[in-house]
């Protein structure tokens, strides 16, 4: 079995990719796939927390690199789904203590027994972003549609292109406000698209139980009830391959909108 | 959750859990404790269908054990238990319920061996857990004093004690000795607050006055004493090799909040029940210090004498 590796990297900080990881991470997980999480934001790590696994790390990616370790025993396995495994972070190092070379080889390793392996990477362009998408094939780019965070992204996919063994990269739009879209506050999913020309795998509503789920450290996909929990799982499904439609995401605004959307056809759908 | 002794029975109350895989997770942290015993499981107000509860009956009768009886506020539930013959008890059970701490090694090889069990083996992998470093961890427990300041274990101590016929704080001789050979160390003094990512290493005793922020390290081969929260990685009696690791090194805190403890080569973690790292109330301070008995790490709150 050859497991997909996939990097979900943004650019620009604060976008959201460790939420995205935990989630999509989780979902294929509960999909029944075996899943294992590279956090490889060696300094600033923040995985653990989001899965709440912060007190069970013995040993770090660090200490497979370093050999103090095997790999398999560096693997934290999730409180609830046994198929969802961390290979966490080292708090007390900096980028520099792994090199792409050896990242790779731990991600050709994991491919082998794993469904998915998902590569979190820190933010920016330097060492760390090199070493996090070395030893992957398939890459997420995260952003927000704000013109910041879109420009950033635009540079990311300049890179993942030029890079050699990258055979393809799809974007996730996080944090889209639909009433703000609707009076042209905010940049619309189809707007974000244009610009960046490229295919695209979620968009994600804000959200504001994502805030209490990352302090709990519980994924938001365990909340069906929620929107973005929901959206989540709908991006799980297509990287597995299957044909989601997008959200609607006036669905929830209310029996009035219902009505409206109902006449006017169009209002609130994208692509 | 919660779980207690009464005669050959043990009380697993999980009527906080909102979903089943809550019950079934919460049920493998105590599996080890559970062997053997009838089971009596507290189930609060939630839903639980007939397969559902066929599924955590087997659970149970996987660590060769006997669910005795079900307490619940649900019709649903007492709808399936009464179709799989199980008794529903009207009374609730007050028996002093003390709160364990997970041996996550251990009862997660478990919950995997009784999971498979139930839902068909799966082809993943088996750690081999001899292979980490703590070889020689048994059980690794964390046990914690609760909100009122009030030690749940305290009873059971004294029933432990009283069993061994030697005092809780008793200090042999043997003891004595371990701790001069700690006052010889040298001692590293270090007045700020430790934050993540920092790790302070001491060749011998190490004193902090500050704070030490969750995700620092702090390293030391005698003890460890913070004037402050603790709420990192301590590590006390570090050997290089655990035949050389001090196991009467004490690590104390003016609040106890580590995520993880070690001594020598004795290992605990903080509880999950407790994982709320946005939470820290530093209005209250109880001073404890962790100390490793019978190959556990334990916390005392400090006393005046």
């Amino acid at each position: 079995m050859t497991g997909r590796v996939i990097v979900i990297t943004s650019g620009k900080g604060g976008v959201g990719k460790t939420t995205t990881n935990a989630n999509i991470g989780t979902a294929l997980a509960k999909s029944g796939k075996k899943v294992v999480m590279i956090d490889t934001d060696l300094g600033l790590r923040n995985l653990d927390l989001l899965l709440g696994l912060e007190n069970r790390i013995v040993y770090t990616i660090v200490d497979v690199v370093e050999e103090r370790c095997k790999l398999k025993q560096a693997l934290v396995k999730d409180k609830k789904n046994p198929h969802l495994c961390l290979l966490a972070a080292a708090q007390t190092r900096d980028k520099s203590a792994v090199t792409e070379e050896q990242l790779k080889d731990i991600c050709e390793q994991l491919q082998k027994d794993f469904d998915y392996v998902l590569v979190d990477c820190p933010a920016g362009i330097e060492q760390g972003f090199q070493n996090a998408v070395a030893g992957a094939s398939e890459a997420i780019v995260v952003t927000t549609p704000e013109m910041s965070a879109v420009r950033d992204a635009d540079r990311i996919i300049g890179l993942l292109e030029a890079k050699e063994d990258m055979k393809s990269y799809k974007l996730l739009i996080n944090r889209v406000r639909p009433s703000l879209v609707k009076s042209n506050d905010m940049m619309s999913v189809d707007d974000v698209v244009e610009i960046l020309s490229s295919e695209l795998v979620g968009i994600i509503p804000e959200d504001t139980g994502i805030i209490t789920s990352t302090n709990k450290g519980e994924p938001i996909v365990n909340d069906e009830k929620s929107p973005a929990g929901k959206a989540y799982q709908n991006v799980a499904r297509r990287i597995m391959g299957e044909d989601v439609p997008f959200m609607d995401l006036e669905e929830d605004t209310g029996v009035v909108a219902k009505v409206k959307k109902f006449f006017s056809g169009l209002v609130g759908k994208e692509k | 959750m919660k779980a207690g002794f009464v005669e050959n029975s043990f009380i697993v109350d999980v009527s906080n859990a909102r979903k089943t895989s809550e019950i079934i997770y919460e049920l493998s942290s105590v599996l080890e404790d559970v062997k053997g015993k009838n089971v009596r499981l507290k189930l609060g107000e939630i839903d639980i269908n007939i397969s559902q509860l066929t599924s955590i009956r087997a659970l149970i009768e996987c660590m060769n054990s006997k669910l005795e009886f079900i307490t619940t506020t649900s019709d649903e539930t007492r709808a399936s238990a009464n179709s799989l013959e199980i008794p529903v008890s009207e009374i609730e059970n007050k028996v002093p319920t003390p709160e364990f701490g997970a041996d996550p090694v251990q009862s997660n090889k478990e919950l995997e061996l009784a999971l498979d069990k139930i839902f068909g083996s799966e082809d993943f992998e088996e750690y081999d857990s001899k292979d980490y470093k703590y070889a020689d961890i048994e059980e690794m427990q964390y046990i914690n004093e609760d909100e009122t300041g009030q030690d749940p274990y305290a009873d059971f101590n004294k029933q432990i004690a009283n069993a061994n016929n030697v005092q809780v704080e008793d200090i042999t001789e043997e003891i004595k000795e371990q701790l001069k050979e700690t006052e010889k160390l040298p001692t590293l003094y270090i007045q700020r607050t430790i934050r993540s990512g920092q790790s302070i290493n001491s060749d011998g005793n190490l004193v902090i006055i500050g704070d030490v922020h969750p995700g620092s390290e702090i390293i030391a081969k005698g003890d460890i004493t913070v004037w402050g929260v603790l709420g990192g990685i301590a590590q006390a009696g570090t050997g290089l090799t655990s035949a050389e690791g001090n196991r009467y090194a004490r690590i104390r805190a003016l609040k106890m909040n580590a995520i993880q403890l070690r001594i020598a080569d004795v290992f605990a973690r903080r509880p999950d029940s407790a994982n709320i790292p946005y939470i820290q109330k530093t209005d209250t301070f109880t001073p404890e210090v962790a100390r490793v008995r019978d190959k556990h790490i334990i916390i005392q709150r400090i006393y005046e004498n």
